[in-house]
């Protein structure tokens, strides 16, 4: 029996396999080249792509850009979306499945979709520019469309409803009982959702926020869509550089400072937060 | 929390009780108002922009000054209704709905047959390695969909050069590149049940005299079917959703539906975008209320996305 349940794997364990070594492969062996106009590629390896990136201060401030608003995209997304997902998870009435489905379903909506709404809402004769007019609280149309904020507004849009879920999910593993006995020693409402809920919650939290950060750092369209151009991240950067410069070799260049600089930060964290946490252990 | 309990006890046995009872019920109230805040902003971002696409497809053209001012076709609340967009969805846009629609049926089909075989196996074999062989059906949860996209191109362009079958902008090229993003959300919904299944049932059947492939189809099978329906869904969406990837393996005329919407609204924008826009987001509802009634919603959240 046991046998027969390995073999079952076999054969996706192949495609998988072969799909990604050999595409991953492929494109970082891309990148040792160089882009000799038309989509054509130099006959030489050289490492020159990478040495433009790491000397030229577009590029670099390009990765900054990433990275910046993918912090703070997935901070926001972390803050927003946490009493949301803890709310849920201790409603006792049905509503707590009709908000649920409501998230599930603006996740199924094709984020292009989602974005086309954000930018009619935000553009600078639309809903909300019209209606803060008319409030009297701004003079001038306020756009967010093609500066940082809109990319950080794109991005947390990109992943409250992901987030939500997920920390829904981190919620309900925590018993109401440990909550309740908080609340008969006379804690406050807010005393136990920061004594007790929190502090329970924080490893979940930290890995969901890796998460974020990660969906944040790779995402493109909402990128590239709220940027206008204007604000380039990295996934648009490679993007433009492949489909509009055609220069492939430094698009897989891009492609793998993006894949290893998400790589390396998410490995970093999680060794730090192992020592902050083995160093807290200690103290206590 | 204990030692801040015990003051709060304290100082409750200690107050003079009415003010005290005021002060708290004063608390109360303004915490739940600024929950029921919090959740409406958070719901409202998060619904707000479908509700706009679709209230301004149905937006008549503005005037303004003698001429149509592009953006201002596009108004929400609209000022006059019309159905006028929904009858000039162009051409490109209904054929890459269609491409759309067929690749995701074909992905989502694909991600099963690769998905629930690895599932069973991850879940059910141990053996020396597992979690690298996990970690491996997971990683195209953890790359970047602009690097798939990129890799898979450079993928192709090397087969090409070696066999001179460039399958880049091709059915089957865009194809391969789906069901490599979708199979991990399959894995991940039929793992979630297969974790939770009870083995007795199966050993059950077998003592009753069941054969094992007998066993499998009635009594394993129907048990995952929920994972599996909940899995193709997500399949289904990501394949259809997905824009990095298509936009790499696509080619001109040859785009997927939101590719087709993103160069849209990049460039030429018309308004039938709106009403093409809108005919997807009901199209999606109707096929979340199918999948739901069919497994139920508790089954679908609690895959939580497959991831």
């Amino acid at each position: 029996m046991k046998a027969r349940w390995g073999l079952m794997l076999l054969g996706p364990f192949l495609v998988s396999f072969v799909l990604l070594t050999s595409s991953q492969y492929m494109f970082l062996h891309g990148s040792f080249f160089a882009d000799i106009g038309y989509g054509r590629l130099g006959a030489d390896l050289t490492a020159g792509n990478y040495l433009r990136f790491f000397s030229d201060p577009f590029y670099l401030q390009v990765l900054n850009i990433t990275i910046l608003a993918s912090a703070l995209a997935a901070a926001f997304t972390i803050v927003a979306g946490f009493p949301v997902a803890y709310v849920i998870a201790r409603m006792r009435s049905r509503w707590s499945m009709v908000l649920l489905a409501m998230i599930v379903l603006s996740s199924f909506i094709t984020i292009v979709i989602k974005i086309f709404g954000l930018i009619i809402i935000f553009q600078a004769d639309g809903s909300l520019n019209r209606f803060l007019l008319w409030l009297g609280v701004v003079q001038q149309p306020v756009t967010i469309i093609g500066n940082m904020v809109g990319v950080v507004v794109g991005l947390t849009y990109f992943t409250l409803g992901f987030s939500v879920l997920l920390m829904y999910g981190i919620v309900q593993t925590i018993p109401r009982s440990l909550e309740e006995a908080g609340q008969i020693h006379g804690a406050s409402r807010i005393g136990v959702f920061r004594q007790v809920v929190l502090p329970l919650c924080l490893p979940g939290i930290t890995i969901g926020f890796l998460m974020v950060f990660n969906l944040c750092m790779g995402a493109f369209t909402s990128a590239a869509l709220l940027g206008g151009g204007r604000v380039l991240t990295l996934p648009v950067m490679i993007q433009r550089t492949v489909l509009m410069e055609v220069k492939y070799a430094m698009g897989a260049s891009l492609a793998a400072v993006l894949l290893v600089s998400v790589l390396t930060i998410n490995l970093v964290s999680l060794v730090i937060l192992r020592r902050f946490r083995a160093a807290r252990l200690v103290i206590a | 929390m204990m030692r801040s309990g015990a003051q709060a006890v304290l100082t409750a046995t200690t107050a003079v009780p009415r003010p005290r009872w005021r002060r708290m019920r004063l608390g109360t109230l303004a915490g739940a108002a600024l929950t029921i805040a919090w959740m409406a902003g958070v719901y409202l971002y998060m619904l707000m922009p479908l509700v706009v696409v679709a209230g301004a497809s149905f937006s008549g053209a503005a005037k303004k000054e003698g001429f149509y001012v592009a953006h201002s076709y596009v108004q929400f609340p609209p000022e006059h209704l019309t159905l006028a967009w929904y009858g000039a969805i162009p051409a490109a846009q209904l054929e890459a709905l269609l491409l759309s629609f067929g690749i995701a049926l074909g992905a989502s089909f694909l991600a099963c047959v690769m998905g629930v075989p690895a599932a069973l196996g991850l879940v059910r074999a141990s053996f020396p390695g597992k979690a690298i062989v996990s970690s491996l059906f997971r990683a195209p949860l953890q790359i970047p969909a602009v690097v798939s996209g990129i890799a898979f191109l450079q993928l192709y362009y090397a087969v090409g050069d070696l066999t001179d079958l460039y399958i880049n902008g091709t059915f089957i090229g865009l194809m391969i590149g789906h069901v490599f993003l979708a199979t991990p959300f399959v894995i991940g919904t039929v793992s979630s049940i297969l974790q939770r299944f009870n083995l007795r049932l199966e050993e059950a059947a077998l003592t009753l005299g069941a054969s094992r492939w007998g066993t499998f189809r009635q009594v394993t099978l129907p048990v995952i079917m929920p994972g599996v329906y909940a899995g193709a869904l997500y399949a289904f969406m990501v394949s259809f959703g997905d824009v990095p990837v298509s936009m790499f393996l696509g080619g001109s005329g040859f785009n997927t539906y939101p590719v087709e919407l993103f160069y849209s609204m990049e460039g030429d924008f018309s308004p039938s975008s709106l009403a093409s826009a809108t005919v997807v987001m009901v199209f999606s509802l109707v096929m979340l209320l199918a999948v739901q009634r069919i497994i139920g919603l508790d089954n679908l959240l609690r895959s939580k996305g497959g991831r």
